[in-house]
């Protein structure tokens, strides 16, 4: 435990109510969207300005604690999963969104804006901000740092490192540095492009310059219907094959499908193998050329129905299926897991027979809904946690199903990160000097390892008392 | 030390003048052949606690600060091939000797292309266009080689192969070390490989360039980065330099109706603007003219600021040929050697004041003497210095060539 002198220093710093160490108030932060390992901190802080996350960071120093940073706790690889991290600094009170630049298209957002904010600050100005994970609306742009977090419309316009400019970084001494900033080409090493994507352990991210995108002139929603989840896969690397950049291209399978359709009745076809939900922008000019090719593509791979939608409303109602994809599936199972996983686009079929395969091996049920487009899989592996065996079970077809990924030329993690999940498969993808090369970036930041410990690399160190999956203290 | 054992007798030579890094000539000129060559070689200088600049085919080893010594430059114009075009998977591999003018060769019939765009593709090199973070026109729509590298291999200091980010559109196990490499003049690594996003090359380009007074056009400039049809570059420029009238150019590339509807809406722009319009149908060979600004001048110097922030730069220019990518800040300026300290002084500090920074892009070396060609990049300096410290303790890559004399 936390010696009540420190928690006293970290009261007096953030108010009495900026303080959790009950127990009872703990079990909300002893996991994050990845349920499968448990393990509360023996306190959260929540700072509700930059200085305080920074006056908390020196005093964490001072006594030498580690502390693993949150920020709405949407992540889905134990990103914020405490381990060996008695102390954890939410950013989710840091919310001021503090400047907007219209003309230069920039907005300075504190880490604790939710993703969706920032759109909707900007969206009257015909602007809005490209990353759109499905948790936009609880999601944070700290977190979304920490995780470079992608979305549908990544495809199109890149992920959140493609998008911030500059970063203000507490480090785990407790030293504020701004790096980047709103004007492009800074002299000096790219450290907001390797501060984004460190998933926490280069200290705390406390704002962000944010690059606004223009938003397009007309966009077209396709849903097209396949008999086979194969068929699907196949119209995919057609369109990209077609010279098609769609702003979005994204697939759900039957067993999605199911889900999605009980949970909100859109009128997604049940009966089908997959369907794909394909989005166009751009200016109007040039889209319905571009609506006839990918009609075309999808025809010649057998799409048994094409639908466009007519309006705003019918588009939103798509996307909504989409984005709640992962809350639909809530019905199936007690339980599920996320895997995530990238392939080269043109190996999505592949893919997708291996994780069949897997699925079939292993006696579980595993639907698919992803981002197509960058073969960013998603398989959700559905259980129930009371079931030791299913448990074993998931978590074998999940490495397997990743490593096919890394045997096919592809990666761990397309935008969920490693957190604690993936860090024993890091050596597939990377060896010993590249290990060492990124360790060795770590230390500049964080000499003692006191930022989200035990996080993203392979280590000895870890012990595996988290490794066991506890039952969900409230049913 | 026999680099021929490392390399063959052929590609080692003495190092002369024609050689020099930034007036600095290398005592060894080698050039390996594959990523273990480059592995021994590196290996072999730091062994002998002495210095190395990779260099691809020389154009670009102006930039930067000359280094506080380079006992060997190690060119990388032999490694040129590109190893792996995936056209499905829209990503190409390719060795850091490649020229982007060879690239694009390979990738040109296939309908791709990455786009982009420095001065000199056929002498401009893939490691040399990351390291020295080579941009053009494009940028206003593409990004820059941030956004468009997805992996990168580099040789480290101690020899080793180290790679960062990976072969797939979408990646975000471990760091992204293919970031850190890319601006870093090779100072933490030889950029030996790298994979690229690509995308679908436009068939058509063409460009509407608008003259009359330089407050109007920056205006008008600003103003087309909100029209229907998005310029895919959008130049603001001095008189003369992109002919005697004209001061903004706007460039359309894509399918056939997409660019004739911008060039449309940019005539229409113009006349609201009160400014003249042309359309200028060969777009390509214009933006190309466009990258390749200062090539011939002496000195270049390269302000950033906001885009709001470019009228008062170009202005501030006071009369001498500059060019900007509007949309994204960039002002480049063009001086007589005996002009640009008085320049970089008179521009710096109000440029770094409002976080906007001036490097000196291109200079002689007698030029540079007494200027930094960097500036002043503020407390994060401290980190940078770090980095250096753990990917190249011995200091072996390219020293003093980086900010803050790293």
């Amino acid at each position: 435990m936390l010696p009540a002198a420190l928690v006293g220093r970290l009261r007096g710093i953030v108010g009495g109510d900026g303080v959790i160490d009950r127990a009872d108030s703990l079990v909300v932060y002893e996991c994050d969207g990845y349920t499968l390992e448990r393990a509360a901190p023996d306190v959260v802080v929540l700072p509700r300005t930059p200085a305080e996350v920074a006056a908390v960071l020196r005093c964490l120093a001072d006594a030498r604690v580690p502390f693993v940073p949150r920020g709405a706790g949407t992540g889905l690889a134990g990103g914020t999963l405490p381990v060996g991290a008695p102390v954890m600094v939410c950013t989710s009170r840091l919310q001021r969104i503090e400047a907007i630049d219209v003309a230069n298209r920039r907005l300075v957002a504190q880490a604790g804006v939710v993703n969706l904010w920032v759109t909707n600050a900007v969206r009257a100005h015909g602007l809005h901000y490209a990353p759109d994970p499905s948790s936009q609306p609880a999601c944070t742009i700290g977190g979304n740092v920490a995780e470079n977090s992608g979305g549908p419309h990544t495809l199109k316009y890149g992920v959140t490192t493609n998008h911030v400019l500059g970063v203000e970084l507490v480090l785990p001494s407790g030293d504020v540095v701004r790096l980047g900033g709103a004007v492009e080409d800074r002299p000096g090493y790219d450290l907001t492009g390797l501060v984004v994507g460190s998933e926490g352990t280069f200290g705390v991210v406390t704002r962000a310059v944010l690059r606004l995108v223009r938003t397009p002139e007309a966009t077209r929603t396709l849903l097209a219907v396949f008999d086979s989840v194969e068929a699907a896969s196949e119209a995919v690397s057609g369109v990209i094959a077609a010279g098609i950049v769609p702003a979005a291209l994204e697939l759900m399978d039957r067993i999605i499908i199911a889900a999605v359709e009980a949970a909100y009745g859109v009128g997604l076809p049940t009966d089908a193998g997959a369907v794909l939900l394909i989005e166009l922008d751009g200016p109007a000019v040039g889209l319905d050329p571009q609506v006839e090719r990918v009609r075309g593509v999808c025809g010649a791979h057998r799409a048994r129905e094409i639908r466009v939608a007519r309006d705003e409303r019918e588009r939103a109602a798509l996307w909504r299926a989409r984005k709640r994809a992962f809350g639909a599936v809530g019905r199936l199972a007690p339980n599920y897991c996320t895997q995530d996983g990238v392939v080269p686009r043109t190996r999505v079929p592949d893919i997708l027979r291996r994780i069949a395969a897997a699925a079939e091996r292993h006696r579980l049920r595993i639907g698919n809904v992803f981002h197509a487009g960058d073969g960013n899989i998603h398989p959700i592996l559905l259980f129930d946690e009371r079931d030791a065996d299913e448990v074993r079970r998931v978590l074998a077809a999940g490495r397997e199903i990743l490593e096919a990924c890394v045997e096919m030329g592809g990666s761990l993690t397309g935008e969920h990160g490693i957190g604690v999940e993936k860090i024993g498969q890091m050596p597939l993808l990377f060896g010993p000097d590249d290990l060492r090369a990124m360790v060795a970036l770590r230390h500049v930041f964080d000499p003692d390892e006191r930022a989200n410990p035990h996080k993203v690399f392979p280590d000895a160190k870890v012990c595996v008392e988290t490794r066991a999956p506890r039952r969900q203290a409230a049913p | 030390m026999s680099w021929a054992a490392l390399v063959g007798a052929d590609f080692v030579r003495r190092g002369s003048t024609g050689d020099a890094v930034d007036g600095v000539v290398p005592e060894w000129v080698v050039r390996p052949g594959t990523a273990g060559e480059v592995r021994a070689c590196v290996h072999a200088v730091a062994a002998q606690e002495r210095s190395l600049v990779a260099s691809g085919r020389g154009a670009h080893l102006d930039r930067g600060a000359p280094p506080s010594s380079c006992f060997v430059l190690l060119r990388l114009d032999r490694m040129d091939a590109v190893l792996d075009h995936q056209p499905g998977d829209m990503t190409v591999t390719v060795e850091a000797g490649c020229t982007l003018a060879a690239l694009d060769g390979v990738l040109a019939p296939a309908g791709q292309w990455l786009p982009l765009d420095p001065p000199r593709p056929e002498a401009t090199t893939v490691g040399g266009a990351l390291a020295a973070n080579l941009s053009g026109p494009l940028r206003a729509s593409q990004g820059t080689a941030r956004d468009l590298l997805l992996g990168v291999v580099v040789v480290g200091s101690d020899g080793a192969l180290v790679r960062g980010g990976g072969r797939v559109v979408k990646n975000v196990a471990g760091y992204d070390l293919p970031k850190l490499h890319v601006g870093a003049l090779g100072t933490l690594g030889v950029i030996v490989e790298a994979t690229f996003r690509l995308r679908p090359r436009p068939p058509c380009e063409r460009a509407v360039v608008l003259a009359g007074p330089a407050e109007r056009a920056a205006a008008a400039g600003l103003a087309a980065r909100d029209l229907a049809v998005p310029p895919c570059w959008l130049e603001l420029a001095a008189p003369g330099v992109l002919d005697e009238r004209a001061v903004l150019a706007v460039g359309y590339a894509g399918l056939a109706g997409e660019v004739a509807a911008g060039c449309d809406a940019a005539s229409a722009l113009a006349a609201a603007h009160g400014l003249a319009a042309r359309v200028v149908d060969a777009g390509a060979a214009l933006r190309g003219r466009l990258g390749a600004f200062g090539l011939d001048a002496a000195a270049v110097l390269r302000a950033a600021t906001l885009p709001t922030g470019v009228a008062a730069v170009l202005d501030a220019a006071g009369g001498r040929p500059a060019v900007a990518h509007l949309a994204n800040g960039v002002v480049r300026i063009a001086c007589a050697c005996d002009d640009l300290r008085g320049l970089v002084a008179a521009l710096r500090p109000g440029l770094e004041a409002t976080g906007g920074s001036l490097v000196v892009e291109r200079a002689e070396p007698e030029a540079k003497r007494g200027v930094d060609p960097w500036g002043d990049v503020g407390p994060a300096l401290a980190l940078m210095r770090g980095v250096k410290a753990a990917l190249d303790p011995s200091r072996t890559l390219a020293p003093g060539r980086f900010v803050g004399g790293i």
